[in-house]
């Protein structure tokens, strides 16, 4: 049997596909302007990918993120927070502290020892410390998402940056540039602005081990460094990709409910 | 229970959207006075007892703060912005005065400029002794002496001790009678949402009393019959401040947490007493507001008897937890909800924390926060009963 996890985030949309607890198969796309036509879409991709053609196979579907409720094929929506805590916990059963960063907000999530969420903060309207911010970023240093993360592991000597705002870190950075900078350096001091902005979001709601970062900036192996040496602790690496998170936690639900309905 | 089924529950959730609803421009057309309250501690009994109508100041509909910008710091909150603003449009040109006092440095700011620009033609304030106690009970009755005096001078009345006594009485009916619309929201399944119940009494602030409360027995008649919807997540009691906007309320309901009790100014820390209606009506109303009635943090020395407060609400009312809400630039509510946090953990109870503007935009994340609490409220009711 057949069930989906659709996440449809700020930046991308994200599909994982599952059968008796296990990823079949899973999808990432940029998001279009409408939810529905980026859900449909990233869960074709993925259906694909497995070589499933007829979309009735899969019996449940729920939807999680910004593009939730806009969903009309979806069997139910569960809130990313709750959708990241599950998938989380399934891909590393000791995580207790869950640093999401995505496309628009970043949240800080605490779990219990059973995987429950029990306390989170998450930022407000402000973009700062999320992949808004970073794409701004790279854009202003010429170079793609994936070239910022390996610059700023190159720096020996971090920039300091003290804003976090990504209009007035865009203007830091750009007296940088001019006054002789190391784009390294300035890609490092922008990641360790961040991982500081993190950092209070964790002490706010407490630190406890194991620690994992999910949504797409979790990629960005500088940030993880740079959280790492902020926290003092060892960041626990997923055994998938962590911007898959929420909608594995949204597919973990989709097998739970579907079951539930049957035996109910 | 749908606004279809009750007359009354949709002129009071009309009213609550506008600022001029008909009943107060039919009491204005007849030629009825009415002053604005601006903000809390004021007894509004003064006012109906010098024949005129007091009407709680409000902003709804406030589309920007453009105007109220020259005026406030950055510091100041989006409320007094909103205000402002309101009056320099005239949206509360229908006001035949003001009368405040000390609430806050925001409120206290918003007072002075509405002399100095919008000129209201008679504006009255008072000093509020912020503290509860003896002294300050007879401190704030000097004060309440000269707002009637000043009230008898400038609109040619005749307060009079009768006259005080009868409006404390009928104040007093309206309570009972917003009391037994909260009963109502111990039930299992309640006829009335927390949104259409923050909305009856929001309305009670802007129609005429006797309107007001002729339909508020209508609607205590017509929630008898009727029984209200299952399948809400949780039960939720809401903490904050004035909070005059039910569309709050409403965010909570539409995400499955049925609002069924609240610590709000607009709501039952506003009913739940009565005031004395033996002695003095003027001391009686001043310890009303400083003693009698639940504290707002602005009364010093009332941390616990505020957090007992809440607590006793979600027993109450049965509630699952507890979303407490604060106005950005607000300190006290900011305090208020640190103090109420630590609290409600020692006593087990779920806590959600929400910060808003006056008015409520950008709800995306606002939703978030909502769902993913009373999720976890419902997973941890479903591992309890397994």
């Amino acid at each position: 049997m057949l069930v989906a996890g659709v996440d449809l985030g700020s930046a991308t949309g994200k599909a994982v596909v599952m059968k008796n607890n296990r990823i079949v198969s899973a999808a990432v796309m940029p998001a279009t302007t409408h939810p529905e036509k980026t859900a449909r879409a990233v869960l074709k991709t993925a259906l694909e990918k497995a070589g499933i053609e007829l979309a009735e196979e899969v019996k449940y579907v729920v939807g999680t993120g910004y593009g939730r409720y806009n969903v009309s094929f979806v069997n139910e929506n569960i809130s990313e927070i709750t959708c990241h805590a599950k998938g989380a916990s399934w891909m590393h059963p000791g995580a207790r502290t869950i640093v999401d960063v995505g496309g628009q907000d970043c949240k800080v999530i605490s779990l219990d020892e059973g995987g429950r969420v029990v306390e989170f903060t998450m930022n407000d309207k402000c973009a700062a410390g999320t992949g808004k911010f970073f794409e701004a970023m790279a854009r202003t240093l010429h170079c793609s998402l994936e070239e910022f993360s390996e610059l700023s592991l190159k720096s020996t000597a971090p920039a300091n940056i003290t804003k976090q705002c990504s209009v007035f870190a865009e203007s830091e950075v750009v007296t940088l540039i001019n006054s002789g900078a190391e784009a390294a350096d300035i890609a490092a001091g922008l990641t360790d602005s961040i991982a500081r902005r993190l950092q209070a979001y964790v002490y706010k709601v407490g630190l406890l081990e194991d620690v994992v970062l999910t949504g797409g900036c979790a990629k960005n192996e500088g940030l993880v460094k740079a959280l790492e040496s902020k926290l003092n602790i060892k960041i626990a690496r997923l055994p998938h990709s962590p911007q898959l998170c929420g909608a594995l936690g949204a597919a973990l639900f989709a097998e739970e409910h579907f079951l539930k309905n049957v035996f109910a | 229970m749908s606004e279809s089924k009750s007359e009354a529950l949709r002129e009071f959730v009309e009213a609550a959207k506008t600022l001029v609803n008909p009943a107060l421009s039919d009491y204005k057309k007849k030629g009825g006075k009415v002053i604005g309250m601006m903000y809390h501690f004021i007894p509004e009994e003064i006012v109906t007892a010098a024949g005129m109508m007091p009407y709680r100041m409000r902003a709804t509909g406030s589309e920007g703060t453009e105007l109220s910008e020259g005026y406030f710091t950055q510091v100041n909150c989006s409320l007094v912005r909103h205000f402002f603003d309101s009056g320099m449009r005239g949206r509360l040109s229908f006001l035949d005065g003001v009368v405040s006092v000390n609430n806050c440095d925001h409120i206290r700011r918003l007072y002075d400029n509405w002399q100095w620009k919008v000129k209201t033609p008679y504006m009255h304030f008072m000093v509020f002794p912020k503290k509860t106690g003896k002294e300050q009970v007879e401190a704030y009755r000097e004060q309440l002496e000269g707002f009637r005096s000043s009230l008898e001078k400038s609109f040619g009345v005749k307060i009079t001790e009768e006259k005080l006594r009868e409006a404390i009485r009928l104040h007093n009916e309206t309570r009972r009678l917003q009391r037994e619309l909260y009963e109502l929201r111990k039930a299992d399944a309640p006829p009335l949402t927390g949104t259409q119940t923050l909305a009856a009494l929001v309305a009670g602030t802007c129609i005429p009393r006797d309107r007001y409360n002729a339909l508020l027995k209508q609607l205590l008649q017509d929630c008898r019959a009727e029984k209200g919807g299952n399948g809400w997540k949780a039960r939720i009691v809401v903490m904050g401040g004035e909070i005059d906007e039910p569309k709050f309320v409403e965010i909570i309901e539409n995400q499955g947490g049925l609002v069924v009790g609240d610590a709000l100014g607009y709501g039952s820390r506003a009913i739940v007493n009565d005031v004395d209606e033996t002695g003095d009506p003027l001391a009686a109303l001043a310890r009303y507001q400083l003693v009698d009635r639940p504290a707002d943090p602005r009364i010093f020395g009332t941390t616990f008897d505020r957090n007992d407060y809440v607590v006793q609400q979600v027993r109450d009312y049965k509630a699952d937890g507890v979303v407490s809400v604060r106005l950005i630039a607000c300190d006290l509510y900011g305090f208020e909800q640190v103090n109420l946090s630590k609290h409600l953990k020692k006593n087990g109870i779920p806590h959600l924390g929400l910060e808003i503007e006056y008015v409520i935009d950008a709800v995306g994340q606002m939703k978030t926060r909502v769902q993913a609490f009373l999720e976890s409220i419902a997973e941890a009711k479903h591992d309890n009963r397994n």
